[in-house]
């Protein structure tokens, strides 16, 4: 089991130190006269306390467990994905209606006939984005 | 007389065909999406942000101001007649619910209906004196001060939005981190871009906000895997002379203490809500019924609710810094229309100004006159099964990261944050203070550096000048006690697990 106040902790950490480090390598100056790299690295610091502390904490307090579903999310960003990559190559239309058939495998039942239903009027409401709204959008 | 003026040259901006047509349709809208399983006011103000940037500056700031308050408004609906508690009326489903389970549906949406319509008159009267008068004020402030207040404003919210100060304000710190990420303004030095060409100008804010807030709650709602009954009862909406009697004293008290609440840093309609039930509690004629569903308790938090959710834009507007995640959100759509809030605002805008105040309250009788007597269909959004819903939500969010940029790139680096923010919610931590620190970042960077090099390298000036040396007192002052809080709690649990008293421990900590 993965102790949910122990791994935020060093997820915290983590992000402090992925910025932090980076923040040291840019000019950092001194006080009278900041360079960019000095004001990120103070806000790590301080992240990396927090992350310290909540460490520290869930030695203190009972132990929860993470629970963690990588296949909706998984399914979810992958549909968006699909999204951007089929927009970019073919366009608009083709992408809308992938992103739909991707994503609804993450529902709790999967039928054909309605992903086709939901398409076609997620497709006509682009349409009135695009025709309506004037917003620039790659349908064709 | 001189408020009575401005708000007349308001409301000859907003009374416009356009602007009125903006105002219903941000009403209307707002309702909708609000009402949606999972969408509060932020992942609404996120997703149809983009629907605003065709629209004329005037416009678009009155339909966002609308689309917010029917937000709020369609997410008490959903409270009181199906217990979606919502993080933006969790009070509403307290005696709200209560009424719906007596089978009053019809007479705690009016209440909750009129109640808004009271608070936020309140709150307008409230917005056209203070708003001004702060803003006077803003001018003694300087680089100093103004980092001082924003740490005010990140203790605040981090501890009233997470009830947690250590993990809010880790959230505040990655957002001001993830804020950082860009071109700095002072040297030109490219900072945390992985040389990706795209980063160079910055993350957008909308594609924090929809992935932290659409994509991370759609995949909570598909993990959860619960079906919702959709509200097939009867709705009668008007209410007896009696029953409205009742109304009127508890939502006075409400639209008070929502008012003036939502001005402080870290205030808004959540604490609002929650001050006013207890005080209605405390004072009200009726309070033994309060809890059950009786009037009251829906009364004085709705008025509180949207009293807090129209004067919470008093901070926003004269001294530009926004006091909540919403409010940080808001901000991002004037500076995307090229405003800059801030005490110049309200001189150098005054028909926007004054216009935005004038159309908050003629959102009011829209929600009043069109929302409340159709709340019946309405509520036929429920009836969308979930499976339906979520893959159209995924494509407001497409359409509305692309459309910010016309760029597939903000679509990838909304799917990053989508599991980010992902991650954060499986962590127990909040977004919405991370909403409010990359907003409040850069601008937390530029007053720090500019108040040491006015100083010449000396951290004395924080702690000197009269307010920021307030500010930061009020600051320490509550991370101290937290410190203790903390302490002594954990002492007490361990005392009473040595004398045996384990259930309790366990009841303690669950």
């Amino acid at each position: 089991m993965i102790d949910r106040n122990l791994a935020r902790g060093l997820f915290l950490m983590a992000i402090s130190l992925a910025f932090g480090l980076t923040a040291l390598k840019y000019p950092i100056g001194d006080f009278g006269r900041a360079g960019p790299g000095l004001f990120p690295a103070i806000v790590s610091a301080m992240l990396f306390l927090i992350g310290v502390a909540t460490v520290i904490r869930s030695r203190f307090v009972d132990k929860v467990a993470l629970t963690l579903n990588p296949k909706n999310i998984g399914l979810i960003l992958g549909s968006l994905l699909a999204f951007a990559v089929v927009t970019m190559f073919v366009n608009m239309i083709v992408a809308i209606v992938v992103m739909v058939f991707i994503s609804t495998f993450a529902g709790t039942n999967y039928s054909w006939f309605r992903n086709v239903k939901i398409s076609i009027g997620l497709v006509i409401m682009a349409f009135v984005f695009a025709k309506g709204l004037g917003m620039n959008l790659p349908l064709y | 007389m001189e408020v009575l003026h401005n708000l007349a040259f308001g409301f000859s901006h907003a009374l416009t065909f356009h602007n009125l047509m903006y105002c219903a349709i941000g009403c209307v809208v707002g309702t909708f999406v609000g009402l949606l399983p999972g969408l509060g006011p932020l992942a609404t103000i996120s997703i149809l942000l983009p629907l605003t940037y065709s629209i004329p500056t005037g416009g678009a700031l009155i339909m966002l101001a609308g689309i917010y308050y029917g937000a709020q408004y369609g997410d008490s609906v959903s409270a009181i007649t199906m217990k979606i508690p919502h993080a933006s009326s969790i009070v509403a489903c307290i005696d709200g619910y209560a009424m719906t389970l007596k089978g009053k549906t019809g007479l705690a949406l009016f209440t909750a209906g009129i109640s808004s319509f009271i608070g936020g008159t309140v709150a307008i009267i409230v917005l056209a004196w203070f708003a001004p008068m702060l803003g006077e004020v803003a001018f003694l402030f300087g680089p100093a001060d103004y980092c001082a207040l924003m740490m005010v404003g990140f203790v605040c919210v981090s501890f009233v939005t997470t009830g947690s100060l250590l993990n809010g304000l880790a959230m505040c710190l990655i957002g001001v981190l993830l804020g950082q990420i860009g071109t700095d303004v002072n040297s030109g030095q490219q900072r945390f871009t992985m040389d990706l060409p795209f980063l160079a100008d910055g993350i957008g804010i909308v594609s924090i906000a929809l992935g932290c807030f659409g994509i991370a709650e759609i995949t909570k709602n598909l993990d959860a895997k619960e079906e919702r009954s959709p509200f097939n009862g009867k709705i009668k909406l008007m209410p007896t002379w009696e029953e409205f009697k009742r109304i009127i004293p508890s939502a006075l008290r409400g639209s008070l203490v929502g008012s003036f609440l939502g001005i402080l840093p870290g205030g808004g309609p959540t604490i609002a809500q929650f001050a006013a039930y207890a005080i209605d509690k405390k004072v009200s004629k009726y309070k033994h019924e309060i809890g059950t569903g009786c009037i009251e308790g829906v009364a004085g938090q709705a008025a509180a609710d949207e009293a807090a959710a129209r004067t919470s834009f008093i901070p926003l507007m004269s001294i530009g810094i926004p006091e909540n995640a919403v409010m940080a959100l808001m901000m991002a759509a004037f500076i995307i229309k090229g405003i800059q809030p801030g005490p110049n605002m309200i001189a150098g805008h005054p028909d926007l100004f004054w216009g935005l105040v004038a159309s908050m309250w003629i959102g009011n009788v829209f929600l009043v006159v069109l929302n409340v007597p159709l709340v019946r269909y309405w509520l036929s959004v429920f009836k969308v099964p979930y499976n339906v819903l979520f893959p159209c939500i995924l494509f407001f969010c497409c359409i509305g990261t692309y459309s910010v940029n016309n760029n597939v790139d903000d679509i990838f680096i909304t799917a990053a944050f989508g599991l980010m923010g992902y991650l954060m919610m499986r962590l127990e931590l909040d977004p919405a203070p991370l909403m409010l620190g990359f907003i409040l970042g850069p601008m937390l960077e530029e007053n720090f550096r500019r108040a040491l090099l006015l100083s010449r390298g000396s951290f004395a000036t924080f702690v000197t000048r009269p307010i920021s040396g307030t500010l930061l007192g009020l600051v320490a002052l509550f991370i101290i006690w937290q410190v203790v809080a903390f302490i002594l709690q954990t002492r007490e649990k361990r005392a009473q697990a040595r004398n045996g008293g384990t259930s309790e421990t366990a009841e303690a900590t669950a």
